[in-house]
């Protein structure tokens, strides 16, 4: 397993854990972990019944599940990835749904990478295939020649010696209970009610030769769970992508996190502590999980047109000035448009939410400056209600409207748990059962559960 | 509040009592009325929320707000939605601030006091009364005895102070300016509610904005409607009242709502009214009921809330700890006042995304500076006013043509602030920069704001002159009732809820004597 880490936005190192496929261990991704580290550490886990937990217990879907969030909770820390491999794509979208909904004690996770995935929905699989490999446990482990048919099967080339013997004994050593379980209920089970939409930057490759589950099929299969997924084909490649291509699959990881996963700001460790915990409830925390994603650069505006938008994160841009990586503060906002949601009241003077946008961006790109330092003055002018622009707004309207969209892009920036910790408010975290809020209240005191960056010292003994 | 051993009505039934609304208006009545015996039915357009609905999150727990657009107009455009308006099981006390002055008798005469303005119907001492019962039924700390007032006192002992009201006391403290702990209906031990169960003490979240969710802060899910349906009264909630039907004599015979978007028609004997200062109205308007005299919609009032922000060496950190835990009642008739009236002061812990709106809206800010007071909110302490509103015929509430997703038409509220107002608001906001600039603040910040939705709906002895009497009763139809902040001739300096809640337990025994009669 590589130690390199590389940084990540903000200087947290981004992890990428990755569940394998049946038969499988965290060692099919070490060349992967190899390949990549320095970009993305790379760590696998061993699910319950294969790889060094082959002698785990039981290995039904929900157990599965619970194994990959404990050890998550164990060992994540700081912003990461969830992947997975053919079944273990599956086990990542059900532990990924429970993180979005804050039903898990994790935070951080940014982005899915998965591999020939296992959907959420009963996996298409044909049954004399399934009852064949059934029959390869009935008599206990899986034999030498059983294991080689199932690669040769899986496989559009022949596998490299290192790989072979690897995947050989991977299964050679996969309990026939695990590999039994997945086959007749975990591959059946229809998990898509409890998957859900996933609206989170997802990476999904494929090969070309596979079968089932291979490039052609995959944009069916997931496109309703994930809708921001890539699908990134291999050629000449079947299902056993970590050991056949991990060079490809390398290079598509890598341009997947530039360009999908390493935007936005990162929530600090101590503030990732404090969502994780007790003091958090599960909803405020999926809450705060699904605002920490990384916006969608490629963004389809679904009230406002392109130019629109565009102007719109111009003005976001001198309202809301970000430093550092930026959230989308604009697409945030004709997101919430688009879902109907206001502040419960408009000026008289303006139209509905939508259209008041879309005129008021209208009425200022009628006479938008192209030199950026212009745009602030122009901007003030409009805000003040002195602009003199002949357009579907009038001076009056504008600077109304302009009040309704500082306040809306301010709102969807301080939404997020990054610009909660930036301003130092921890008031999010008043929950568990009991219920606890704040014992300490005087000025220039935290309580000792609190981050540092709230200010003050912590009373203790008989300073307090 | 379990609801699952409610006694339920059919449409067809003819209840003795429908009411509109189950929030500080409508829910204190329909208690009253089904302990008397009536058959009622409470209305609510808003769904049923268990504690653990509430979320401290600010965006997500607009869902107990009244979010369904409002057009505001005039030179004072008044903000709706989280700002004041709720909807849900409990109305806009899931949301209220628990603050809890009691109205002052000065302010319920105005109009005998200064000539301006308008005096209440009603007795004083009477409405008084009947603020004590509802001290007492909901559970009140504050301090004993109550400077202000030193023959009050209070069941439960203060909120503890926050570094707001710490600050703001210190200020105070250096001008010679009397403050106390404020009254609040937030328990500061637990209590056993009747028909309830225990609601818990405050663990000082300071999110009561967002809806308690220890039960600490009295709503009415906690107190008058869980009482309500162990007397046998029904609360039917996501139901949206759109329609209400005359019998030949033009008595309300029944009320048109729609719930799973479906239309149904409750029959009752009589109609009460508790939608509050803009859903009341609109109602009206809508019906085109009881609005003879043109009164439905007029007068609309709003109290002046302008805060004053101070900016200090050490985390102030507001958002821990009841708000608003100190007040002042010294400046409700200053001696150099040039207004009619006076104005409550309070200090103010805020929640992040509340300030952000106030900076924006009320301190017209972005861009650097806008980030700059974000990044120092953890370091400002606040100081607010709740002021009276005198009544003016321009501010108003009408329909616009645009419709809302039930196909009632939209409200517009035209507001802006009169010269006593202004007058107040100036002396307010020179009182508070002493007070913060007393208390230490290295610089401060004025925010203009608005709060509440007040008249629309006055009660008056003179049927031309306002929309019920002085019982809450319609001067055209004699079995429909108003009862909640619609009817206030003007708008007092109190914050409202205690006072409706006083007014709406005197509505129930006014309609009681009626039937009496």
């Amino acid at each position: 397993m590589p130690t390199d880490t590389a940084p990540a936005p903000g200087g947290a190192p981004l992890t990428l854990y990755m569940l394998h496929a049946l038969g499988a261990s965290a060692g099919s991704f070490d060349r992967l972990a190899d390949e990549l580290a320095g970009v993305v550490h790379v760590v696998g886990i061993d699910l319950p019944g294969f790889g060094s937990a082959a002698s785990a217990p039981d290995a039904t879907v929900d157990e599965t599940v619970d194994h990959v969030i404990h050890r998550l909770a164990a060992h994540a820390r700081g912003p990461w990835m969830l992947g997975g491999h053919s079944m273990g794509g599956k086990i990542a979208a059900l532990v990924a749904s429970r993180v979005l909904r804050g039903d898990a004690p994790l935070f951080g996770l940014r982005g899915m990478v998965l591999m020939a995935p296992s959907p959420p929905r009963p996996e298409p699989m044909d049954e004399e295939r399934r009852a064949l490999m059934l029959s390869w446990v009935d008599d206990g482990a899986i034999s030498e020649a059983d294991a080689e048919t199932f690669i040769d099967q899986n496989t559009a080339e022949p596998l490299d010696a290192g790989a072979q013997s690897l995947a050989l004994a991977d299964l050679r050593r996969t309990s026939p209970t695990a590999w039994r379980a997945w086959l007749e209920t975990g591959s059946r089970v229809d998990a898509t009610a409890a998957v859900g939409t996933l609206d989170v930057p997802a990476l999904v490759i494929a090969g070309a030769d596979d079968a089932d589950l291979g490039a052609s099929a995959q944009p069916e299969l997931l496109a309703s769970v994930y809708p921001r997924a890539h699908f990134v084909t291999l050629e000449a490649t079947g299902h056993m992508i970590p050991l056949e291509r991990h060079l490809d699959a390398a290079a598509a990881i890598s341009r997947f996190v530039a360009e999908e996963v390493g935007v936005g700001p990162v929530v600090p460790d101590e503030w990732v502590e404090l969502i994780r915990s007790e003091r958090v409830d599960a909803r405020v925390r999926g809450a705060l999980a699904r605002r920490a994603l990384p916006d969608d650069h490629g963004y389809a505006p679904a009230v406002l047109d392109m130019a629109q938008l565009t102007l719109l994160r111009e003005i976001a841009d001198l309202v809301v000035p970000q430093e550092g990586p930026a959230i989308d503060i604009a697409a945030r906002v004709d997101a919430q448009l688009a879902r109907g949601e206001g502040d419960g009241w408009r000026n008289a003077d303006l139209p509905g939410d939508p259209e008041a946008y879309r005129r008021g961006l209208d009425t200022l790109a009628a006479a938008w400056p192209t030199d950026p330092s212009e745009r602030s003055d122009r901007l003030k002018a409009a805000i003040e209600g002195d602009s003199d622009l002949d357009g579907p707004l009038d001076a009056a309207q504008l600077k109304a409207w302009l009040e309704d969209a500082r306040n809306d892009l301010v709102r969807q920036w301080l939404a997020h748990p990054a610009s909660m910790a930036r301003v130092g408010y921890d008031g999010f975290a008043t929950g568990g059962r009991p219920m606890r809020g704040y014992v300490e209240l005087r000025l220039g005191r935290r309580e000792d559960w609190e981050p540092a960056n709230v200010g003050g010292t912590i009373a203790t003994g008989d300073a307090a | 509040m379990n609801l699952e051993a409610m006694r339920t009505f059919t449409d067809d039934e003819i209840v003795d009592v429908v009411v509109i609304g189950t929030g500080a208006g409508g829910a204190p009545l329909t208690a009253e009325l089904a302990r008397k015996g009536l058959t009622v039915v409470a209305l609510e357009a808003g769904r049923h929320f268990s504690l653990d609905d509430l979320t401290p999150d600010e965006t997500d727990a607009v869902e107990i707000n009244w979010m369904s657009e409002r057009l505001s107009g005039g030179d004072d455009p008044t903000a709706f939605g989280p700002n004041n308006s709720g909807r849900g099981v409990g109305g806009s006390m899931l949301h209220w601030g628990a603050f809890t002055p009691r109205p002052d008798r000065r302010d319920l005469a105005l109009k005998t006091e200064s000539g301006v303005g308008r005096d209440w119907p009603i007795d004083p001492d009477e409405l008084l009364s009947y603020v004590e019962r509802v001290e007492g039924d909901i559970g009140v700390s504050g301090p004993s005895p109550y400077p202000w007032d030193p023959s009050r006192t209070y069941a439960y002992a203060p909120a503890k102070r926050n570094a707001p009201a710490n600050l703001v006391a210190k200020g105070c403290d250096a001008l010679g300016v009397r403050w106390a702990d404020a009254p609040a209906a937030v328990l500061t031990r637990a209590r056993l509610q009747d028909h309830h169960g225990e609601r818990g003490a405050c663990v000082n979240c300071g999110e009561c904005h967002q809806g308690c969710r220890v039960d600490a802060k009295a709503s009415t899910a906690n107190t008058y409607l869980p009482a309500a349906v162990a007397s046998g009264a029904e609360i039917r909630s996501e139901a949206m009242v759109h329609g209400i039907e005359l019998d030949a004599r033009g008595l309300v015979e029944a009320v048109v709502y729609r719930k799973g978007g479906v239309d149904r028609r409750q029959r009752c004997r009589a109609l009460v009214l508790a939608g509050g200062g803009v859903e009341t109205p609109r109602l009206l308007l809508h019906t085109g009921l009881a609005n003879d005299s043109g009164q439905v919609g007029r007068n609309f009032l709003a109290h002046g809330a302008t805060q004053v922000w101070g900016r200090f060496d050490e985390p102030v950190r507001g958002h821990r700890g009841y708000p608003s835990s100190l007040i002042s009642e010294d400046m409700m008739r200053p001696a150099d006042a040039d207004f009619a009236g006076g104005y409550l002061v309070q200090s103010l812990g805020v929640m992040p995304l509340t300030f952000s709106t106030t900076l924006v809206r009320g301190g017209g800010l972005w861009g650097p500076e806008l980030m700059q007071r974000l990044d120092q909110a953890r370091f400002m302490a606040g100081i607010g006013i709740n002021a009276d509103c005198l009544p003016s015929d321009d501010n108003r509430l009408e329909l616009v043509d645009e419709l809302d997703e039930f196909g009632i038409p939209r409200a517009r509220v035209t507001f802006t602030a009169g010269e006593n107002e202004k007058a107040i608001d100036k002396h307010a906001t020179a009182f508070m920069l002493r007070v913060m600039e007393a208390a230490g603040a290295r610089e401060t910040m004025v925010l203009a704001r608005t709060a509440h939705t007040i008249g629309t709906c006055r009660m008056s002895d003179d049927p031309s002159d306002g929309v019920v009497d002085a019982d809450g009763r319609s001067h055209e139809i004699p079995n429909l009732w108003i009862c909640d902040n619609s009817v206030f001739p003007s708008a007092i300096a109190a914050n409202p809820a205690l006072t409706i809640m006083a007014l709406s337990l005197r509505t129930a025994d006014r309609f009681l004597a009626s039937a009496a009669a």
